[in-house]
């Protein structure tokens, strides 16, 4: 294996020039939701640091996450992979395969022992010996002890990896979950989403990689800086929710309008993401502006929180919590009314039995 | 049968100002919650197709919301400052003593229609059991409601204090869920309160609706706690 290079040397190496470098350092600043202050330190790790050796292994999931990272465009997915850090196994991006493949992950584990990140995307499925996701012969938890025992930090990619994701959800017959308590107190950066935004992947995956740390995290471990606001208080449809006009159904003339989505159900006041601000496919779109309410992707239990496009939960034929409410509350109502009814037939045949009492006395 | 004047009657002074003033605003809060909560989950139709003509504004009803849960919450100073000053203003029940359980069993056999009568009591036990109650729901829609509050800046002070919330919940979208359907709860308690309360004055003699009002329970007969002012 060659020597590991830093950022620079690749640039140069490539022919690139130092202008070139600095403005690929200002780019990669800005991404990593970095002030701008913070640029001569990024200059000062991307000129010294070495690329970190990346492990990227996948669980149980559907690599939708790749497909988002993959579409990465500002850093390019390419240039992260190719230039920025040295990515030595993923199940999805190797042109290796085979017994060779899984022999280079144990080189790779032994050689760069306590330095590597680990990524990891797809949840731990747990039920029966974790015998419902196998990878090269070997279950996947058994992947996951091996590589997170080594890792500098663990990167957990997707709401799979974070919380369980859709595999976990009720009655979770794989017993699926989040990568948290399996990796033995090893620092982790959950990255959720359904996918997470292919920008934010590769922002944390280059914070990590230039400062040999992980990113400010929140209470959930998420990174402060993309992870920071609900999607409703960064959602330029906010105006409409504020004053109060919303799209009623889905071809009506609010939703037409591009009015709020709010009363279809949109879980942007409960959900922590940047689609509000850095949008998806390098700023073009995201659910709600293409008229879809958001479904809370990166929230933990997203997927039991259904129905989707309502505020309240269903219960069959019955209706929702209001309904219900407004129900019992007639039936409380009715109760107390009969109660008050029987309470003066009970009073009236106490006070005839006293009255009765007292003639007998007499 | 005597005329009201002949009936010889005693003043028993149990609740203090700070407690009456608490309970009339908890009252007015809690309806004003309530509804504007109710207008938040599901907000009204709009009728105009100019933003500038809209005349429904979720704002506005989301301040209305977010005052009234301060309000709310401050107004327990006075009930807590009430308790301090006048020991008659309890808290809670005082569960730890043993007759509590049984007076607590003859008065909801009474209630259930199976015991003619129950002893008199300046504090119902079973009552009292049921505001203890309202406290924990209480409880409940402030620990979710400033959960979902403050989490516009999960890294401030007030995410830092109730972030928690969201994390035992499983997630900010259930907590939206307790916190509605908890409100419905109380509404129901409000109905049962409001009934039981007028039940024993009509009924029972007992001056529950005035004692509210003037603090003074006025009672011809003895409660069974008479000599349990402070």
């Amino acid at each position: 294996m060659k020597q590991r290079e830093s950022l620079w040397e690749a640039y140069l190496k490539r022919g690139f020039s130092r202008r070139n470098f600095l403005k690929g350092c200002v780019a990669l600043t800005s991404l990593m939701g970095l002030s701008s202050d913070m640029f001569n330190k990024v200059v000062e790790a991307a000129e010294t640091k070495p690329l970190p050796v990346v492990v990227w292994i996948h669980g149980h999931e559907c690599t939708g996450c790749d497909e988002s990272f993959i579409r990465s465009g500002a850093p390019l997915a390419s240039d992260v992979v190719l230039t920025s850090i040295a990515l030595e196994y993923d199940h999805l991006l190797s042109a290796a395969c085979g017994a060779p493949f899984e022999a280079h992950l144990d080189e790779v584990i032994q050689k760069y022992n306590g330095q590597y990140i680990l990524a990891v995307e797809g949840a731990v499925s747990t039920k029966d010996n974790g015998i419902y996701c196998m990878s090269g012969g070997h279950t996947f938890t058994h992947l996951l002890d091996k590589a997170a025992k080594g890792a500098a930090a663990i990167i957990a990619y997707g709401s799979c990896a974070a919380y369980g994701g859709i595999q976990a959800a009720k009655p979770n017959p794989t017993g699926s979950s989040g990568i948290k308590m399996f990796v033995g107190g090893k620092p982790v950066v959950n990255v959720p989403g359904c996918p997470p935004i292919p920008e934010v992947m590769t922002g944390v995956v280059m914070h990590v990689a230039l400062f040999g740390s992980i990113p400010p995290l929140d209470g959930d471990g998420r990174p402060k800086q993309f992870y920071g606001n609900r999607i409703h208080d960064t959602c330029y449809r906010r105006p409409f929710f504020d004053a109060g006009m919303f799209a009623e159904t889905f071809d009506d003339a609010g939703s037409k309008a591009g009015w709020c989505l709010y009363k279809l159900g949109c879980r942007g006041p409960e959900t922590y993401n940047s689609c509000g601000n850095l949008r998806w496919w390098q700023g073009m779109s995201y659910p709600i502006q293409s008229g879809a309410p958001c479904i809370g992707c990166a929230n933990a239990h997203f997927w039991d929180e259904a129905p989707f496009t309502d505020r309240l939960p269903k219960y069959d034929k019955i209706g929702d919590a209001d309904k219900i409410g407004v129900g019992l509350a007639v039936a409380t109502t009715a109760g107390v009314v009969g109660h008050a009814v029987a309470s003066v037939v009970q009073r009236n045949q106490r006070d005839n039995l006293l009255e009765d009492e007292n003639h007998d006395e007499h | 049968m005597k005329s009201v004047k002949e009936v010889k009657r005693k003043e028993y002074y149990i609740f203090s100002p700070f407690l009456r003033i608490f309970h009339w605003i908890m009252v007015a809060m809690i309806l004003v919650l309530f509804f504007t909560g109710l207008i938040i989950t599901k907000p009204m139709n709009v009728s105009t197709t100019e933003p500038f003509f809209s005349i429904t504004s979720i704002d506005l009803v989301r301040d209305i919301h977010f005052v009234a849960a301060f309000i709310f919450c401050a107004s327990f100073i006075l009930r807590i400052y009430g308790f301090i000053i006048n020991k008659g203003d309890r808290l809670f029940p005082r569960v730890w003593e043993g007759h509590f359980y049984s007076e607590t069993v003859e008065v909801a056999l009474h209630y259930m229609l199976l015991k003619s009568h129950h002893a008199s009591f300046l504090r119902n036990p079973l009552a009292r059991m049921s505001y203890a109650a309202l406290y924990v729901l209480v409880a409940i829609e402030i620990l979710t409601g400033f959960a979902m509050y403050y989490m516009t800046n999960p890294s401030g002070t007030g995410g830092m204090l109730f972030g928690w919330v969201n994390v035992i919940l499983g997630s900010e979208m259930m907590t939206h869920i307790v916190h509605h359907y908890v409100a419905w709860f109380i509404i129901l308690f409000a109905i049962g309160h409001f009934y039981m309360v007028i039940r024993a004055e009509f009924m029972e003699g007992e001056s529950e609706v005035s004692s509210m009002f003037s603090g003074k329970k006025v009672l011809a007969h003895v409660p069974k706690d008479a000599n349990e002012l402070d």
